[in-house]
């Protein structure tokens, strides 16, 4: 059966969608704020993602352990993450919880920001902090972000810094939240199994009378820069690295070229550097990614093997990356199967929906069928690709190498 | 729908149709594995994991890989404890397409000498890897020193034995197990059942070949504290536990019992490490069963100077599980596994690989109703008695970090 698609808003600017299937056994419902790091002052740094625990904490009726429980009692696999630029709150759940989950969602998105709770779930932030210190991979691209982009703010930290984070304060959160979490810059969204109409009227009832008021995020674009870091640490095993210019932005039409010259250049299977590297043992890992942002955007490319072979990875790497054009009429068409392969398999469950219509609509204002997008990914040749490759020529990289000191 | 038959070489076949799709999924199980690797050769079957995919019949390495990507097939060939794996999931109509390519694997794969280097060369790159990875290597020696051999080999195999494996080794393990007579393929999604059965027959009739026997497994004797200095930024901690086998009628009860401790979000762990004294960020436990053994295993990860307060809150949580567990408790944990059940439904790739999961372990596929009711008739009597037969104590401890903790001698009976 398939599934159909709504749209509305509520009189504070609320936006509600709904791809509604009565064929699925299940469905998805979350908030999408556009809000995460790059909105932060540099005193505000790690708040966006201590608010997103927050909202787990406690409201003026529930409690943190009754959130907790109400979870648990919905039968609800619910959780949230917070990026650079988006805050979301999410949970897969069965047709005959949906209601009352977004009865529980609606609430938690109107949090009372505890003092005690305040202080308690710090200390759980700053092990998430220690946690993340542990994994070289995040080390090295949490540095390497922050040196690439300077002053713009799409290198800021998610997770900030112990330091930041210790130096948090419930009133620093509180006016990060009332600066960010206006009706009009989220948007609620559902799929899968459940009913428009009474989606739209309980979203009334439950977010209708929250203020709206005007939020701002200046999106510039990003130069870029060329240059060479190495990044050292101790007891490290293998060496990491990446290399990363300026690539297209979410709202720009030439991410979909871009996406398909990432994909022949760098997935995980069958790519050029997978046959260059991979499969020649050279190295363990290497992929590349047009990382698109608000605004702005990067494309990168990740490589990590054994130190003393990283010149030689790294030098194959980029030799591959000088020739971006080096490939068949073939390998194009294989790397369209791959990727409409992934829109249609990610696209099939409620979930998988859910995402891409929330991400969608907070970065572009719009909500495309899968159809269409997949049309979109079968349309692009290699003049497209050339055309791409004129404006972000992948020729000016910033190099960043984390290795044993 | 689900059909299920045994084709005439001996391959049990399982196909489940899902109406709302249109993907499929497919998953093949061949008993070998870890556990099958020659004890100078641990590591011989990840290299054939590897190897399997680098060309068969007609196809090299690379048409063979460029056959799976042009159809979008997304596949995985890879080395369990006790079994290869095939799997993949694709757009419906492309699963002939796979089907093909993963018989003519099973059947002819080249296993092309000049590529063993290459991949010796990457799976040594993982085990230097594992220093930097110490959540995955706590995990790694704690099953070292839990299970009995070869139960306990590391998931990413030996040095030594991936340095000796050549290809007369890879040339064994392909006669002496790649036979259809105990292999199971288990297909979901958007299919017609009795065509896909009538493709299989012709796609896979013809296979031929010898399987094994897997090891018997041995006793766990779990009563040992390890700890393994590391300069990380949290200590790791990590334990283990018998518990309920798969197929033993107390099965769900055990599941039950740890979610009611080490569920996310509301179980007893998160709770008291997390919610009410923010020792944590991530703290579980988890119930693993299959039909040698049962097991239950505990995890936290924090900063040094939270890690004694955060072991010893662990440990005084399941020790005081029995007696104390609530209606409303049991109740919540029960609808959570049936709503995990009933979500998984809606995946071909999970349920392929529960179908395939559920005839390798029992030689049936139970109904999303038979394992509901199994869950509803679970009473905290039930859980009492579950805990009295099962009290998590003696248990195995490994810690990672920079320095060694206390550890009740009644939990084990020595440290190290």
């Amino acid at each position: 059966m398939a599934s159909k698609f709504y749209k509305t808003a509520l009189s504070n600017g609320l936006t509600i969608l709904g791809e509604a299937n009565e064929a699925n056994v299940s469905a998805a419902i979350g908030f999408f704020v556009k809000t995460g790091a790059r909105d932060e002052t540099d005193l505000e740094s790690g708040v966006s993602h201590f608010l997103e625990h927050m909202l787990f904490k406690g409201t003026p009726t529930r409690s943190a352990i009754d959130i907790n429980l109400e979870l648990g009692n919905l039968g609800a696999q619910a959780n949230a993450f917070t990026s650079e630029e988006s805050t979301v709150y999410y949970s897969a759940i069965i047709p005959e919880n949906f209601r009352a989950m977004q009865e529980l969602l609606s609430d938690m998105m109107r949090p009372l920001l505890d003092p005690e709770e305040f202080a308690m779930e710090k200390k759980v932030i700053l092990e998430e902090i220690a946690l993340y210190q542990d994994r070289p991979h995040f080390y090295l691209f949490e540095n390497a972000f922050k040196d690439y982009f300077g002053q713009h703010p799409a290198g800021n930290s998610v997770l900030g810094s112990h330091e930041s984070v210790s130096a948090l304060s419930r009133d620093v959160m509180k006016s990060y939240f009332d600066r960010r979490y206006s009706p009009s810059n989220i948007v609620l969204a559902a799929t899968g199994n459940f009913s428009w109409e009474s989606f739209v009227s309980d979203a009334e009832r439950l977010c209708g009378g929250w203020e709206n008021f005007s939020v701002l995020r200046d999106t510039p674009r990003y130069a870029g820069k060329s240059g060479k870091r190495n990044i050292l640490r101790k007891n490290l095993s293998q060496s990491h690295a990446v290399l990363i210019t300026s690539g297209a932005c979410a709202q720009d039409p030439e991410r979909y070229p871009l996406s398909l010259l990432a994909n022949i250049l760098g997935d995980s299977s069958g790519s050029r550097l997978y046959w260059a590297l991979i499969d020649k043992g050279l190295a363990d890992s290497a992929s590349v990614d047009n990382d698109e942002r608000d605004g702005t955007g990067c494309f990168s490319t990740y490589v990590s093997t054994s130190p003393e072979r990283l010149d030689e990875v790294l030098s194959i790497a980029r030799s591959v990356l000088a020739s971006p054009l080096d490939f068949s009429e073939a390998d194009l068409e294989r790397a369209k199967s791959k990727i409409v392969s992934r829109i249609v398999l990610d696209g099939e469950l409620p979930m998988g929906r859910l995402m891409a219509l929330g991400m969608e609509w907070s970065y572009r204002r719009e909500s495309t069928p899968l159809s269409v997008i997949v049309e979109r990914v079968q349309n692009v040749s290699r003049g497209d690709i050339e055309g791409a490759l004129k404006r972000f020529p992948l020729n000016e990289w910033s190099e960043y190498r984390l290795l044993p000191e | 729908m689900i059909v299920t038959e045994q084709l005439a070489n001996g391959l049990s076949v399982i196909i489940e149709e899902i109406g709302h799709v249109e993907s499929a999924a497919y998953d093949l199980l061949i008993p070998g594995g870890l556990i099958c690797d020659p004890s100078d050769r641990i590591g011989s079957g990840l290299i054939f994991a590897e190897m399997i995919g680098r060309g068969a019949g007609s196809l090299d390495s690379r048409a063979l890989s460029e056959a799976f990507e042009d159809s979008g097939i997304r596949h995985g060939e890879w080395l369990g404890m006790d079994r290869f794996g095939f799997s993949g999931s694709l757009i419906a109509s492309k699963l002939p397409r796979a089907l093909e390519l993963v018989a003519l694997m099973i059947q002819e794969p080249r296993l092309p000498e000049e590529d063993i280097p290459n991949i010796q060369s990457v799976l040594l790159q993982d085990i230097a890897a594992l220093n930097d990875n110490p959540a995955r290597r706590v995990s790694i020696e704690l099953s070292k020193r839990y299970y009995p051999a070869p139960f306990n080999r590391c998931s990413l195999g030996e040095a030594e034995g991936i340095r000796l494996t050549d290809r007369a080794c890879m040339l064994n393990m392909h006669r002496e197990m790649f036979g259809p007579q105990r292999a199971i393929l288990s297909i979901a999604g958007k299919v017609d059942a009795s065509k896909v059965l009538g493709e299989l027959k012709s796609i896979f009739g013809g296979w031929q070949g010898s399987s094994i026997d897997l090891p018997e497994f041995a006793t766990i004797s779990p009563h040992e504290y390890t700890h393994i200095e590391v300069d990380s930024a949290q200590m790791q901690i990590l334990m283990a536990a018998p518990s309920v086998k798969f197929a033993e009628s107390h099965y769900y009860t055990g599941k039950i019992a740890v979610s009611l401790l080490g569920s996310s979000m509301f179980g007893r762990l998160f709770m008291e490490l997390r919610e009410k004294r923010g020792l944590c960020y991530s703290v579980y436990a988890r119930h693993g069963a299959n039909k040698s053994y049962g097991t239950v295993t505990a995890y936290v990860g924090t900063t040094p100077e939270r890690a004694q307060e955060s072991l010893d809150v662990l440990l005084t949580e399941f020790g005081r599980l029995r007696g104390s567990v609530t209606q409303a408790e049991v109740d919540r944990a029960k609808t959570n596994l049936k709503a995990a059940l009933v979500m998984g439904e809606e995946s071909p790739g999970s349920r392929a690989s529960s179908n395939a999961t559920d005839w390798w372990l029992l030689k049936r596929v139970r109904s999303l109703h038979e394992i509901s009711d199994a869950i509803s008739a679970v009473s905290i009597a039930d859980i009492n008695e579950f805990l009295e037969q099962f009290p998590f104590a003696p248990c195995s401890i490994v810690t990672l970090g920079r320095t060694p903790l206390q550890v009740p001698s009644d939990i084990v009976r020595s440290i190290k």
